[in-house]
């Protein structure tokens, strides 16, 4: 029987690896691929990459996440706003005469706003109007660059962000577009003087009405009344003009 | 089909001349139809009437002209559109008489209105026409519509639909109350010689202006040959024509502008004048008259109309009229007319037309 003896002991792989490959190779080879081979401690983890079970993972995500999402409330789109019809006038309340009480309270809060420059006008009162609100004014379209707006003269209804809703005399709604277009206000005002005495009249004071009359320029003012209230207008240069 | 250009902005003007054979005029039924006659009446409002003649008839030119009607007059009136549209005014002269107006300004720079055959234009700038509130169409040059074009708006005002009441004639009403409220100077010209009673111009206090001919007499000029060159085969070649008809106009304009080089004195130094009269002209004695103002095409024309028929037919005589000028560049319109002497309803006729 031979017995191997310790100078000629090498493992069964070196000896097998000498068979094939040259010795620098087989020895080479033997260190990289047998003696430092890494042993894994749990060979089956982490799962191996399928692509099914990757499918299934990302439609069971999707799912979830939409029906967390179908349970927040959504804003109404433009069509299903129309369709409630929650902005527009009904057909009994078109009327200018309904209007004319609504007219007079913002005639009042105006003059109110205004206190003293109704009769001097100027930085300040415009700076005042610009964040007024115009619910309930008098406009009269004086100036635009579609001319069959111009005439169109009555209450303002509704001051949306980009248009005004005037009812008129003859009792129609009609929507007036900002843009291009300058609006007339005329607010009028009590205006006292006092006469000198005469002969047998005792002194007495006069009331006269007088108007303040400004003009809105609309393409600088087309924001929502509630946004128009904390914003600084500032002067800008108008192509239009 | 043939499909014309719509013209480029500015063109220079353009002068038409038309070489022709008048039928008789008979002084029942003014002739209408025809070339000279419709290149008057074409002409809008007129301001300058010139006529030359050898100094031989003018004795019966002033007969011709001084019988037959006063002397032309015109009114310059102060008055706001507004006045015109409504009241008296509108009723008597618009919807009834004929009338022409025009008013002050420059067709590119204010804001213009005339008036003619009640047919209301106005030449209005963009911020005029935006206040107005009445359709239009854009005018004058065509590219960068954005900055300030300027607008033209046209309105008749002999339609069955321009009475109080009716939309179109209120928005036109408002138009003129507060786009077009002050008053403007204008001039005043009737068409017909019935004056409505109570007239109601006289509210407005109008200054009457007659224009009273100018008459420059005995001029001693170079008559060159009227008579235009004809070739054997009995019609003129075209550049016969051209020589001939531009150094006749160019003589006649001359003469219109009292220039001293048509004088038979005339001695000027070539260096500052190259001008010389035709060849083959006679020495002549001219007589020329001229009016300034306001006048109306039916006036020109009937003036015209009389004048050949009281002149003999072996005179020759000038008759030119001039419009208003229009647009920016200040061009108008202008019919020149000769009748060449010993012919017989032979004339030839200048047209000046401005691109506007």
């Amino acid at each position: 029987m031979i017995v191997p003896t310790k100078k000629d002991h090498q493992s069964i792989a070196a000896d097998l690896l000498n068979r094939a490959f040259e010795s620098e190779e087989a020895t080479k080879i033997l260190t990289e691929k047998v003696i430092q081979r890494p042993l894994f401690l749990c060979p089956t983890s982490p799962p191996p990459a399928d692509a099914r079970h990757a499918r299934q993972l990302a439609a069971k995500r999707a799912k979830e996440q939409r029906r967390t999402k179908s349970l927040k409330p959504k804003p109404l789109s433009a069509t299903q706003r129309k369709k409630q019809g929650l902005y527009q006038i009904p057909k009994e309340g078109q009327k200018y005469k309904l209007f004319e009480p609504l007219h007079n309270l913002w005639l009042g809060y105006i003059r109110e706003i205004l206190g003293n420059e109704v009769y001097t006008g100027g930085e300040a009162a415009a700076a005042k109007l610009a964040s007024a609100d115009f619910h309930g004014a008098g406009v009269e379209v004086v100036r635009s660059g579609c001319v069959s707006r111009v005439g169109t003269k009555g209450i303002v209804v509704k001051d949306g962000k980009f248009a005004f809703e005037i009812v008129t005399v003859k009792n129609k709604v009609k929507v007036v577009p900002k843009e291009g277009t300058i609006f007339r206000v005329e607010v009028p005002v009590p205006v006292v003087t006092k006469t000198i005495e005469v002969a047998e009249e005792k002194e007495g004071e006069e009331k006269k009405q007088s108007k303040m009359v400004f003009e809105l320029h609309g393409d600088q003012f087309q924001f929502r009344s509630a946004d128009r209230a904390t914003r600084k207008f500032r002067a800008h240069f108008s192509k239009t003009l | 089909m043939l499909s014309f250009q719509q013209p480029a902005f500015y063109q220079s003007s353009k002068c038409f001349v038309t070489h022709g054979v008048m039928g008789h005029v008979d002084p029942k039924q003014p002739p209408s139809k025809g070339k000279p006659w419709t290149a008057l009446a074409g002409q809008d409002f007129v301001c300058t009437v010139d006529l030359i003649v050898p100094q031989e008839v003018f004795g019966i030119v002033q007969e011709t002209l001084w019988k037959n009607e006063a002397i032309p007059e015109y009114k310059r009136v102060v008055m706001s559109l507004h006045d015109i549209l409504t009241g008296d005014f509108f009723s008597n002269y618009i919807k009834q008489g004929n009338i022409l107006m025009i008013s002050e300004g420059r067709r590119g720079i204010d804001n213009v209105f005339a008036l003619k055959n009640g047919h209301l234009t106005m030449f209005l700038d963009k911020e005029a026409y935006e206040r107005a509130g009445l359709v239009g169409k854009p005018h004058g040059v065509k590219g960068k519509r954005g900055l300030k074009p300027r607008w033209i708006v046209e309105v008749d005002l002999n339609s069955s639909s321009m009475i109080k009441g009716k939309k179109g004639y209120d928005r036109l009403v408002y138009a003129s109350k507060n786009a077009f409220g002050a008053p403007m100077t204008w001039l005043f010209c009737n068409g017909t010689p019935i004056v409505p009673d109570p007239d109601p111009l006289a509210v407005f206090s109008p200054t009457s202006c007659t224009s009273s001919p100018s008459i420059t007499q005995d001029v001693d000029a170079l008559v060159p040959i009227l008579i235009p060159p004809t070739s054997t085969s009995e019609q003129i070649s075209r550049d016969e024509l051209e020589d001939f008809s531009s150094e006749v106009y160019e003589w006649l304009s001359l003469v219109r502008l009292h220039s001293p080089r048509i004088l038979k004195s005339d001695k000027i130094d070539p260096y500052l004048s190259l001008y010389r009269v035709p060849g083959g002209s006679q020495p002549g004695r001219l007589c020329k008259i001229g009016w300034r103002g306001f006048f109306s095409p039916s006036w020109t024309r009937q003036t015209m109309i009389d004048l050949i028929i009281a002149l003999p037919s072996k005179t020759w005589f000038s008759f030119s009229t001039t419009t208003f000028s229009k647009g920016l560049a200040g061009d108008n319109t202008e019919c020149t007319f000769l009748r060449p002497p010993n012919s017989s309803g032979e004339y030839l006729l200048w047209e000046i037309k401005s691109h506007e």
